[in-house]
């Protein structure tokens, strides 16, 4: 008999005084003991709602309206709170999301672990000091971790403190949720190891749910897809990458390529090789969809945009100039007397021709952010020079920013938080139109359309009109990039533009980021962790490590031919779910 | 114990600069206690020398450089020195101070204190509860009893159980006829008198906690620490207090903190309704009368009593945050 059996389960979200909403739909499916299964899809596909459920976790509005959960022959759906919490030891437990946050940052890690004993009595009290080192142990950490706060842990050190807790709940059942996402690249590689681990070794069974399905065909022996509250497709991860059965499952998959390969290709994006700029127009028009008409794409790959006369206005501007940073360093006076002096950038030195396209790669805390603000202007270098035509940036005044925000614009990771939720689409976009150009009243409503536009947001009139809870993540990004091009720049620098956005609409927004540049020649410098994404936009890349230029070069060489450890390290930790040959964790 | 050497730091120096501009203020300010003197008796027709030579051998005048008042000044601060009242003449302004100050600390202080607790303590519930009739109840009537101004809420208890029923005296801190003594009927009688004013100042604070502590609470109930807590099975109360409870109180200690330093302040409106001889009510006799020695010495007081409120409330903040500590 299976551990976990779930048959025919729905779960609704009844918010007050609003239409109920179906997130998961009528779903069943078995779990074996030891089993290890990643449960993919993207953002409201459900699949977080199934996880609170399967760990009795589901809390107003959202309610299992339906179906059973039935765990080691109990139904856990129909269990009242006060039996539920007894289950936990030796039942279920959950990894959240984002495992920064699990920890309450007033009780010391010892705390944490002796609530747990004390709830469950599981642990005598003479033991539970050795028994708290030993699970902190499992996820390499030093026993002296119990004697700090949350607030002195890393993120990494407080996701593995986060599965050590889970973990001493003894449990037969463990639901990792996105365990890593919120983690540095490196450190995610690192904990993925652990997880896996530490599965093998307690033979629970556990369920990753992941919006990565490279990462969880990497790391599991059987995927569900779960697309609008159904699961389409499970399978072993062998036979979902020989030969995947649903649209769905297709399109996820098709967004993945090895950054290292002589053609990389995702629906929408050009493969980039050696040379410069190959036609995005032409990758568009000519790359077959690969999403067929069943599974309806969130949002339709951005068309070749029309570049009409009263689009184009770079007319009567100035010459086309470069950024050329030369010896720049930025470092950070130290807050206490028991702190160093942080050197974010250390030396930096390079050119972004106008038109060109540049990545800026890094883990995080290598000082690619660092140099975005140094390039805007909104701080000024500790050495070094910047200069942009006969603007020089590392000094530049107030007064003078506006000069050079009319050149230099900002693209921000976040598009949920870069736009002010109270105000339209139209609004958002009327204020810089009527900061940094001369356009009033219908004229600067005309312009605002052409912006939507100009990022695909069509038709404009409707988008002008709506709010940015209206808006997926993408068509927000989209927003955020047509604001960045009210004042018609010259330059955008791009923070991780699609990192927070689901693999099916990043393509759509990368290939808008690239057309700006062929239609305009706006430069770009792009600024990721994301190496793939790199290789598809970008013709220069320079890669940073701790402050300091690792390796530069073009983006293809570089990538298939790196010389440094660090660059390596980085390729190695991107999942491959395509590459056959098995690499061994590090 | 950095953290603890840091805010008494902190503290002297505040002190320090409290007590000097204390100093400096009324020096800066035109004319003399001597001129104000002699301008309301000019109202009455000239003033001949002698009377003016009089008021300022009264009054007395600065002699010395700045530098030695200010030592003199500050010497006499230390030793509680604060100079003779005119409108209590010849009672010193420190005496004066030391019999109201004990009246305003026990009533104001401790009903703040029992207020805060009691709030915290009912928005918890509400919050944990939400939803419920301990969530409705709390709320709507917080809501309601805080929308009174003070004033009008003491005067409406003081008009229906003071007048009307009769069952609580309408003024004072103690009877008539008692005389203030560590005895057990005066004592009892001090707590009879104290019930109104008390229950005006419970009535008014105690919603604003409720509200407050509620809504920090349910912000931090949806926190990842506490679905974690209850993922892992911990017993629910551990969850609410231990977990939710105890970050949630955070954000409410600085305004605790501000309304502590209120106390000896603040207290002038329910003090003057029910005539209770505390320190508010000193402050208004010495403004009615122009009493600027007595005026000073309240202010310094009062200055120095939110600086110690909120030493005491960043010394809890170190206890309760460790982020703080660091």
């Amino acid at each position: 008999m299976s551990l976990v059996s779930v048959q025919g389960l729905s779960v609704v979200y009844e918010p007050n005084g609003a239409e109920p909403v179906p997130a998961v739909k009528a779903v069943s499916f078995d779990l074996d003991q030891g089993d290890f299964v990643g449960l993919v899809g993207e953002s409201g596909s459900g699949k977080s709602t199934l996880g609170f459920a399967l760990t009795g976790l589901s809390r107003p509005p959202a309610r299992v309206c339906a179906g059973s959960i039935i765990f080691d022959g109990v139904d856990i759906a129909g269990l009242t709170p006060s039996q539920l919490r007894v289950q936990r030891h030796g039942g279920f437990a959950m990894v959240l999301q984002s495992g920064m946050n699990a920890l309450n940052p007033v009780r010391s890690i010892r705390n944490h672990f002796f609530d747990i004993f004390a709830a469950h009595g599981h642990v005598a009290g003479r033991d539970r000091e050795a028994r708290a080192a030993e699970l902190v142990g499992k996820v390499e950490l030093p026993a002296s971790v119990l004697d700090r706060f949350s607030g002195e842990l890393s993120g990494g050190m407080r996701q593995r403190v986060s599965i050590a807790l889970a973990l001493s709940l003894e449990p037969r059942l463990m639901v990792f949720d996105e365990p890593t996402t919120a983690l540095d690249v490196l450190v995610q590689h690192a904990v993925m190891d652990t997880i896996r681990e530490l599965q093998k070794a307690e033979r629970f069974t556990a369920v990753l749910i992941s919006h990565d399905l490279g990462m969880v065909l990497e790391v599991t022996e059987r995927v569900m897809v779960m697309h609008d509250g159904l699961i389409v497709e499970d399978a072993t991860a062998a036979e979902i990458l020989a030969a995947p059965r649903h649209p769905y499952t297709r399109m996820l998959l098709s967004h993945y390529g090895d950054p290292r390969a002589a053609v990389v290709e995702v629906p929408g994006l050009a493969s980039r090789g050696t040379e410069r700029a190959t036609n995005v127009a032409q990758a568009v028009a000519g790359g077959a969809p690969v999403v067929e008409p069943v599974v309806e794409p969130v949002e339709p790959v951005v068309e070749p945009v029309e570049t009409t006369p009263t689009v184009r206005r770079r007319e009567g501007r100035a010459a086309r100039e470069a950024i050329v940073v030369s010896g720049v360093s930025k470092v950070y006076p130290r807050h206490s007397r028991r702190d160093q002096p942080v050197t974010a950038v250390n030396d930096v030195s390079f050119t972004l021709e106008p038109g060109a396209s540049m990545a800026l790669v890094g883990a995080s805390g290598s000082g690619k952010s660092t140099i975005a603000k140094l390039i805007t202007g909104v701080e000024h270098p500790t050495s070094g020079t910047i200069t942009f035509g006969d603007l020089r940036i590392d000094t530049i005044r107030r007064r003078q920013l506006k000069r050079l925000h009319t050149e230099v614009q900002m693209v921000f990771q976040d598009p949920y938080a870069a736009l002010n939720p109270l105000h339209t689409v139209e609004y958002a976009l009327t204020r810089p139109v009527l900061n940094y150009s001369s356009l009033r009243g219908r004229d600067a409503r005309r312009r605002v359309l052409e912006l939507l536009e100009t990022v695909g947001l069509t038709p404009v009139e409707q988008f002008a009109a709506r709010l940015p809870h209206q808006l997926s993540g993408g068509q927000r990004q989209r927003v955020v990039i047509a604001r960045a091009l009210a004042s018609d720049p010259q330059v955008i620098v791009a923070d991780e533009p699609v990192s927070m956005l689901d693999v099916s609409l990043r393509a759509g927004v990368l290939a808008l980021l690239d057309s700006l540049r062929e239609t305009w020649g706006v430069s770009m410098l792009y600024i990721t962790h994301d190496l793939l994404s790199a290789r598809l936009v970008t013709d220069q890349i320079m890669v940073l490590n701790q402050g300091s230029v690792v390796e530069e070069g073009r983006t293809a060489t570089v990538l298939q031919n790196p010389q440094d450890d660090y660059t390596i390290r980085l390729l190695d930790a991107i999942p491959a779910p395509r590459s056959s040959a098995p690499r061994n964790p590090s | 114990m950095r953290y603890l050497l840091g805010k008494v730091g902190l503290l002297l120096l505040t002190l320090w600069a409290a007590v000097t501009l204390n100093f400096l203020l009324p020096r800066l300010m035109p004319g003399s206690p001597a001129d104000a003197a002699i301008a309301k008796l000019a109202q009455n027709g000239p003033v001949s020398p002698s009377t003016r030579a009089a008021i300022e051998a009264q009054l007395g005048v600065p002699t010395g450089s700045a530098w030695d008042q200010y030592l003199q000044y500050l010497n006499n601060v230390v030793r509680f020195d604060f100079g003779v009242s005119y409108t209590f003449f010849p009672q010193s302004v420190a005496s004066l101070v030391g019999t109201a100050l004990p009246w305003t600390l026990v009533l104001v202080g401790f009903v703040t204190i029992v207020a805060f607790v009691c709030g915290t303590l009912l928005g918890v519930l509400a919050a944990w509860k939400r939803g419920t009739w301990l969530d409705t109840l709390p709320t709507v009537g917080g809501t309601f009893a805080s929308a009174f101004p003070y004033f009008w809420t003491a005067l409406l208890l003081l008009f229906f159980l003071g007048y009307v029923a009769g069952w609580f005296p309408t003024s004072g801190a103690y009877g008539s006829a008692a005389t203030p003594e560590f005895t057990g009927t005066f004592l009892l009688d001090a707590l009879y008198h104290s019930i109104l004013p008390a229950t005006t100042i419970l009535i008014t604070s105690l919603g604003g906690w409720i509200l407050g502590m509620r809504s920090t609470m349910i912000n931090t109930l949806g926190d990842d620490y506490v679905t974690f807590a209850e993922a892992n099975g911990l017993h629910p109360g551990t969850v609410a207090i231990r977990y939710a409870a105890r970050n949630a109180i955070l954000p409410n200690l600085t305004s605790f903190g501000l309304a502590l330093g209120g106390v000896v302040g603040g207290s002038l409106l329910v003090e003057r309704v029910f005539s209770y001889p505390g320190v508010g009510y000193l402050l208004y006799t010495a403004v009615v009368n122009q009493d600027f020695p007595l005026m000073q010495a309240l202010f310094l007081i009062i200055t120095i009593s939110v600086l110690l409120a909120n030493f005491i409330v960043d010394i809890l903040y170190g206890i309760l945050d460790p982020r703080t500590r660091r």
